[in-house]
């Protein structure tokens, strides 16, 4: 059976998620590099940071916005990427791609609950690093799998007797 | 395989179909309606005493004031502004002013004492309230828009009455679009001081701690605030915190009491030193101590920010201490007026926090007994309840929560007794994975914000109420007078 245009529509859709998602970590993990590096800078100057000062709604210095967008990233965007993949990869003929879209799903709610952990016991947010790299590396290897069509066992089908 | 084909498509399409329309159906049930009345909302929690106790109370909530016929001793006129101004520091800000400043100016009176507080809005587009935090004012003078009253509108104005019944340390603040009005400065001091002073200090000093625009401040002054006193001294700071997040507070250069916790005095406080004092969001600590006759200054660290420094000599910050002042063992115990083992009712309060919507908005949002706003409990009580409540927090922050109307006692926290002074509290800071017990006397009838303190928190619904039987409420929240309490 051949590929046709919606079937090829659906799947790079597929790939570019999946692509979308890896990059997406890079950021989620530079944005909170940026921001704890401007806290370093901050304390350094002078700065005092606590409780009262992190709840302000204005920021005491501006690489505060990567926690921000952190949380927000993290919380709202990629979980909402990571369904529209799920989705997509119904209606893809992407071998497997179901299974490895319910992975990448997985995946993030387990980074979601490792970083809400890791507001009450630290080791959490060191299993939320690791999960990070897994999501990244699962994300890339879906895309890239996803490059050729899974027409190959429907050519045998139509094969004469 | 066109039948292969089409039957790949039902089910891909079905299977979308069940994830969007659960979505939606969580989505559309989260609405809230343009405007409700906060006794309608979630469920009541009679929290295991009777429906219906039987008390003869039948009044509205506006209804419960002083008498219109008595005559006000201390009689303010507070006028808000929305513009950008100027702090005692001379730093530009864009936010609220009561009477043209932020800080609004001091409010002081004598225990007993009728206070009248005439509140104009000039400019604030979002109109505005005055709540009177940590005064057990009665039911209808709580300024909580949408449950109390309705916000006061741009020229227009409203008149708070009450008796100053109890003495120390309060504030005073917006509850209308409170996390945006208080975070820009819409509050002020008020300090009741009794006729009689007990403990008569030299030097009284109130430090409202605020973040204006992120950067921190005392009484609207960015750096140390030096205060004039001489060695030998007694000094009184009342610290005040405006802010969303707990502050610490230490003393450096003296031995020191805390000899008042949200405006209930310790019982015989006992002098110590280099320990912290966690002051919650909303709370209050005062804190004595004498100047010492050497000459040296005496600063009282603010979050190790800034610093209020009594005396003029020169003085270096020192680091906060690593022990932290605990209340639940400070000062000597005394026997409370109720008995909190005959208690009427036994409420629990669990926040958690969980993914879903609130009012549409996806996220991950504060629960109260495992439901989102506005599945939250209504506590009910009735005139003359002993209520006992299990504050427990599993939402991975910790939270200032903030009861209206009444100072609850601290029974223990982690299932540890309180051995100290008794604590009494009107905001308790409720620790990551913390326990509390807490008691207090329903004498104060009203329907009363029971909320976290975090004010941002209040609006992304870390908030419920304590109702009591035969009270009721005209206003609403939303509405033609846009009441948004939090």
């Amino acid at each position: 059976m051949p590929m046709t245009w919606e079937d090829e529509t659906v799947r790079v859709a597929y790939r570019v998620l999946a692509y979308i998602i890896a990059i997406e970590v890079a950021i989620q993990a530079a944005v909170m590099v940026f921001a704890i590096a401007g806290l370093g800078i901050w304390v350094q100057e002078g700065g005092v940071f606590d409780k009262a000062v992190m709840e302000s709604e204005e920021p005491p210095f501006p690489e505060v916005v990567g926690f921000m967008i952190h949380g927000i990233n993290g919380m709202m965007i990629i979980p909402a990427i990571a369904l529209l993949l799920l989705i997509a990869s119904f209606f893809a003929k992407v071998r497997r791609g179901i299974v490895f879209a319910l992975v990448i799903a997985a995946l993030v709610v387990i980074q979601i609950y490792l970083g809400l952990f890791g507001h009450e016991a630290a080791v959490f947010g060191m299993l939320h690093g690791i999960n990070a790299l897994a999501l990244f590396t699962v994300a890339l290897w879906a895309g890239l799998r996803a490059k050729k069509p899974a027409g190959e066992p429907a050519v045998r089908e139509h094969a004469p007797a | 395989m066109p039948l292969r084909r089409r039957g790949r498509t039902i089910v891909a399409l079905g299977a979308t179909l069940a994830i969007l329309g659960t979505i939606g159906w969580f989505w559309q049930e989260s609405l809230l309606p343009d405007s409700y009345s906060v006794t309608e909302m979630g469920y009541h929690d009679y929290g295991g005493g009777p429906h219906h106790a039987g008390t003869s109370l039948d009044v509205s909530v506006d209804a419960l004031a002083p008498p219109a016929d008595a005559e006000a001793e201390v009689e303010v006129t507070l006028t808000a502004e929305q513009k950008t101004f100027e702090l005692a520091s001379g730093r530009s800000v864009d936010g609220y002013t009561l009477n043209g400043s932020s800080p609004g100016p001091m409010i002081r009176a004598e225990q007993g004492q009728l206070v009248e507080v005439r509140l104009v809005n000039a400019s604030v587009r979002d109109r505005v309230t005055l709540h009177w935090h940590g005064v057990d004012v009665p039911g209808g003078m709580d300024g909580v828009a949408g449950v109390t009253q309705d916000a006061v509108a741009v020229g227009e104005e409203f008149v708070y009455r009450f008796y100053a019944h109890q003495t120390g340390t309060f504030w005073y603040h917006s509850h209308q679009v409170s996390h945006v009005q208080v975070a820009g400065g819409l509050f002020g001091a008020l300090v009741i001081s009794p006729a009689v002073e007990p403990r008569p200090v030299e030097v009284d000093e109130t430090a409202l701690v605020h973040l204006y625009e992120g950067q921190r401040s005392v009484n609207g002054h960015d750096g140390d605030l030096t205060v004039d006193a001489a060695p030998g001294d007694r000094v009184r700071a009342r610290v005040v915190n405006t802010d969303a997040g707990p502050i610490s507070v230490w003393v450096d250069g003296a031995p020191f009491r805390l000899t008042a916790i949200d405006a209930v005095d310790v019982n015989e406080p006992e002098e110590v030193e280099d320990l912290a004092v966690t002051v919650t969001a909303g709370g209050r600590a005062d804190l004595e101590f004498t100047v010492p006759t050497d000459g040296a200054a005496v600063r009282v660290e603010l979050s190790g920010s800034l610093a209020l420094v009594f005396g003029d000599a020169p003085s270096e910050p020192r680091r906060q201490p690593t022990e932290e002042l605990d209340p639940l063992h400070y000062g000597a115990p005394a026997a409370l007026e109720f008995d909190p083992d005959a208690a009427d009712r036994e409420f629990e309060f669990n926040i958690g926090r969980r993914l879903g919507f609130l009012d549409g908005r996806p996220g991950r949002w504060w629960t109260v007994n495992g439901g989102l706003f506005p599945d939250v409990p209504m506590f009910m009580v009735a005139m003359g309840d002993v209520v006992v409540m299990r504050l427990t927090n599993d939402s991975g922050e910790v939270h200032p929560m903030h009861l209206h109307g009444h100072h609850a006692v601290v029974l223990s926290r982690d299932d540890v007794a309180a051995t100290g002074s008794p604590w009494w509290i009107d905001s308790l800071d409720v620790g990551v994975g913390e326990v509390y017990e807490i008691a207090f006397l329903a004498n104060n009838p009203g329907i009363w914000m029971d909320h976290c303190h975090n004010l941002p928190h209040a609006d992304e619904g870390l908030n419920a109420h304590v109702m009591y039987e035969g009270v009721t409420t005209p206003f609403r929240v939303g509405g033609p007078p846009t009441n948004d309490p939090e």
